[in-house]
């Protein structure tokens, strides 16, 4: 059977997949994402602090470029 | 994430094992699978032999991801603020300080490179399942915001490119999304990716511009050795124009595409020094066609023409006395052709990231049938950003100015996730950054948190800009 033309999730004869699990690394294979997700990092206080300071800064900000376009259209 | 939807979708058990080759009746192979690993044959086949042609094959079979992200990044916005840079400000400043620039986006998009090919994940996928939900939508947002408002550009300069031709602006923008459409046909990674990359290196147009321009080669070489201060000092509007330059090419949807595309072209640790070599071709490419359009543009500073307010098209028409009609042409079309190739990899960031984060199938390998809900919010994406453009009465040159700055100010935070996941031992292994790595990825984040605060000041109290040498 031509594998380019196997269906998704389509059963394949067992030289074809040997082929692919060769030429891809075994994590490359979608089924394995699946299996091996990454697990949840904990973040830090300092990390917690840091992530909460950008959003502030990134929200402080956009609110700055709504008002220059704001003043920019009234003129 | 996509490999549970995708065996449940088919009806499938779910899968079992997969990494025992051994046993390879326990593994669900998807259509996406089989074109990867047809892709990955061809290179591995390459790299078994030795000498010089099969070493450029591969480079040729690895390269992609990294010239696709650096001159889509080469977008709309991008060449308009390279335009109205040379056209305002000559290139005394300019031309280093851009140059600069394009290796800050090196370092940057170098870690995406590392980290696509240790994890074959994309940057959403990674960002939801090591920080989780709470963090990982405000990032989606971010994503999502930044890249609608620059399609909106993209068709802006889309309209503009071929509005100088005379195109309908209806027919231009229609003409544009089926471009994209077609484009997508193939329901194959490497053919899209061969297809855009040929449209991006037409990027490469507005060299025989800035030639036609007969510049002076001898005040360019000048101004790249001894870099003249910023000329006028710190206003508002160099302040401005300093901040689209950076936002030309720093900016988070190239985070989530290079790391998406790598994922998706199936490159992996073995590929890292292509993968390296792919992101400088990209840089050198765009930033000779960043310097070349101030160049060409420059000709209008020199001769003292007001630029303030161009949109592309008028850009050609005032080049045309310089540059004549050829490389007035040849302007509009490289405009035309920088929306183009920025619309399709911009969209295909979104679906990408869409994809990792609702967990669905994503992959430009996918026929629509099963990649639907990839290439529908690729496609619905693009269609409101051109629709939107042909509402009249909308004020398409603030949403242009504000593009290139948004992405300025949205890129620490998303630097920040990207800094993290580089150094994190439990994905990265020993492929974390070394310390020079992260002193220049803590630079990049430096430079373009001061470039936004300074930004703040010039908006809120312009007249405080004389604390820092300004006017």
């Amino acid at each position: 059977m031509d594998p380019k033309h196997s269906q998704q999730g389509e059963s394949v004869n067992s030289d074809a997949i040997a082929s692919l699990v060769a030429a891809l690394e075994p994590d490359q294979l979608i089924s394995a994402k699946e299996l091996r997700s990454a697990p949840r990092r904990r973040l830090t206080a300092t990390e917690k602090v840091l992530f909460w300071l950008l959003r502030f800064y990134l929200i402080f900000m956009f609110g700055i470029v709504i008002y220059q376009v704001w003043t920019g259209a009234r003129h | 994430m996509t490999g549970p939807k995708t065996a449940r979708n088919s009806g499938q058990s779910p899968p079992q094992r997969i990494d025992h080759p051994s046993d390879p009746s326990a593994i669900v192979i998807t259509h996406e699978d089989i074109d990867r690993a047809h892709d990955r044959e061809l290179v591995l086949e390459t790299r078994a032999r030795r000498g010089f042609w099969p070493r450029a094959r591969l480079l040729w079979l690895l390269v992609g991801p990294g010239i696709l992200v650096m001159l889509g990044e080469n977008d709309g916005p991008s060449m308009l603020s390279y335009a109205a840079t040379g056209a305002r400000f000559g290139i005394g400043f300019f031309l280093p300080f851009v140059v600069l620039t394009f290796l800050m986006a090196c370092v940057v998009q170098e870690m995406t490179v590392r980290l696509g090919a240790a994890t074959h994940r994309g940057h959403a996928e990674l960002i939801f399942e090591r920080f989780g939900p709470f963090w990982g939508w405000f990032s989606m947002v971010d994503l999502m915001v930044g890249n609608f408002l620059t399609l909106v550009t993209e068709f802006i300069a889309i309209r503009a490119g071929l509005g100088y031709f005379g195109v309908p602006p209806a027919v231009a923008v229609l003409g544009a999304w089926l471009v994209l459409v077609a484009a997508l046909m193939a329901h194959r990674y490497w053919t899209w990716e061969r297809v855009t990359l040929a449209a991006a290196m037409c990027n490469l147009v507005f060299v025989p511009v800035a030639l036609l321009s007969h510049p002076h080669w001898r005040s360019i070489g000048g101004a790249m050795l001894a870099w003249k201060p910023l000329p006028g000092g710190l206003t508002p509007d160099t302040v401005l124009i300093l901040l689209a330059d950076i936002g030309a090419t720093v900016t988070p949807w190239m985070l989530f595409f290079q790391q998406s595309a790598i994922a998706d072209k199936g490159l992996t640790t073995r590929d890292i020094r292509f993968g390296r070599i792919d992101t400088v071709i990209g840089a050198a490419c765009a930033a000779l066609a960043a310097v070349a359009t101030i160049i060409a543009t420059a000709a209008l500073f020199t001769h003292g023409m007001t630029a303030g307010n161009f949109e592309a098209g008028e850009f050609a028409q005032a080049l045309q006395p310089f540059v004549g009609r050829w490389g007035a042409s040849l302007f509009a079309l490289g405009m035309f052709e920088a929306g183009m190739v920025a619309a399709i990899t911009i969209s295909t960031s979104s679906a990408y990231a869409f994809g990792e984060v609702a967990r669905r199938p994503h992959s430009l390998n996918l026929p629509f049938q099963q990649g639907k809900s990839f290439y529908l919010v690729l496609l619905v994406e693009a269609a409101a950003a051109a629709a939107l453009v042909l509402i009249p009465g909308i004020p398409l040159v603030y949403i242009v100015l504000v593009v290139n700055v948004i992405a300025v100010l949205a890129m620490p935070p998303a630097l920040l996730f990207l800094y993290m996941l580089v150094n994190d031992r439990e994905l990265m292994g020993e492929l974390v950054s070394p310390l020079w790595a992260n002193v220049l990825a803590l630079g990049v984040v430096v430079v373009l948190v001061g470039a936004g605060i300074l930004f703040g000041v010039s908006v809120v109290t312009p007249h405080a800009l004389a604390i820092f040498g300004g006017k």
